[in-house]
């Protein structure tokens, strides 16, 4: 791995903790605050690819482990891992993963706005939302002994801000692509 | 940036990284074989005794254990609607116990001592050629020096949109704060690689 590519993953995992220090917003018809922490893991994949997004998100956890406040309201430490959710925590590693292998498939720079956009979106959407749940929901039922349905039924709340993200990923990737590209295209 | 671990001088403080962490992960496997609440209840009040034993302080203990409590708390209740008693118990008092001991494990436990024992796990991963476990601490290094800088970055965005008369909306922030803070990673880069840091490739 190059140092390039190592100090491009260690300044994303930065900008997510720093998404993290920003307050919650709640939006209108939302019930729930959503944080822009999980914003960032989106946007690593779809701004460093799949290697470089992943390895960004490695680091925050490994923050987290080795005991720095760093996720969203100030929570750190080993402790953050025994929480009935953390299994959206552990997920989002392989949704960095999955929205940078699906951005590197799916977008190219020869593409129209709208192509790249929709791209991203399906990607970030993919990796962010469905592959994150999976992990979540997956979590919450065998940590809590609570069916998965019952799980699912619980963090349905929390998927119409995930969307949204999804979508202020796609917009935001786009415009990176256009002023400072970094994805590594693949055909 | 403030770290979750306290000074002093514990049983806990004196054991070594790596017991404590054998040990967490150990007793985390042992609680998900327990299924029945009085047990649990049990080992959740020895937990809270020797996380008690710290002299954390009861606000300072509040304020650290509060979000991921809370998170326990919420999903106790919820299965207690949804499914039994015993079974919302027995989450509960298992997750806490747990969330108690990790709690206690950082705590204790100074980052150094951290970045090594991860360095230590990653030498079998440096053996398969996957990684370089130097450059883990590297990493983390360069993550915590950039936080602050990242942080003025954003400040200063929010004054620019806030002179020209703009909404502060989620993508005219990070657009620029990602273009701007991704930028630097050259000069960054060479930076190391003058300094021999990372040593040959």
């Amino acid at each position: 791995m190059s140092t390039r590519d190592l100090v491009l993953a260690a300044l994303f995992a930065a900008i997510i903790v720093v998404l993290g220090l920003l307050p919650p917003i709640t939006i209108g018809f939302i019930p729930v605050p959503i944080t822009a922490q999980s914003l960032g893991v989106m946007l690593a994949g779809v701004v460093l690819g799949a290697r470089r997004g992943t390895i960004a998100v490695l680091l925050v956890l490994l923050l987290v482990a080795i005991g720095l406040p760093v996720l969203s309201g100030g929570r750190g430490g080993l402790a953050a891992f025994a929480a009935p959710t953390s299994g959206f925590l552990i997920g989002w590693v392989f949704a960095a993963f999955v929205t940078g292998y699906l951005s590197e498939r799916l977008v190219s720079r020869s593409q129209s706005g709208l192509v790249q956009g929709t791209g991203f979106f399906l990607a970030a959407l993919a990796g962010g939302v469905i592959v994150l749940y999976a992990f979540g929901i997956t979590y919450l039922a065998l940590i809590t002994g609570l069916g998965f349905m019952q799980a699912f039924l619980g963090s349905l709340a929390f998927v119409p801000g995930d969307v949204i993200k999804a979508f202020v990923a796609a917009l935001a990737g786009r415009a990176i692509m256009a002023g400072y590209p970094l994805l590594p295209q693949r055909a | 940036m403030n770290t979750l671990y306290v000074e002093g001088n514990s049983l806990l403080h004196r054991l070594s990284a790596r017991v404590k962490l054998i040990a967490l992960t150990a007793t985390g496997i042992a609680l998900i074989f327990i299924a029945s609440p009085v047990p649990l209840a049990i080992a959740a009040f020895m937990a809270a005794l020797l996380y008690a034993s710290l002299r954390i302080g009861w606000r300072q203990s509040w304020l650290r254990l509060r979000p991921v409590f809370l998170t326990i708390f919420v999903v106790a209740v919820f299965a207690f609607l949804v499914s039994s008693a015993p079974e919302a118990a027995t989450m509960l008092f298992r997750l806490t116990t747990l969330m108690l001991l990790a709690a206690a494990v950082t705590a204790t436990t100074t980052i150094g001592d951290f970045i090594d024992e991860i360095t230590l796990a990653a030498r079998p991963l440096e053996r398969l050629g996957l990684v370089k476990a130097a450059d883990i601490g590297l990493s983390l290094g360069l993550v915590i020096r950039f936080v602050p800088e990242v942080v003025s970055r954003y400040r200063a965005i929010r004054e620019a949109h806030a002179a020209r008369g703009l909404k502060a909306r989620p993508v005219t922030l990070a657009v620029p704060l990602i273009i701007l803070t991704l930028k630097s990673a050259d000069e960054i880069a060479a930076a190391i690689d003058a300094r021999g840091v990372r040593g040959q490739n």
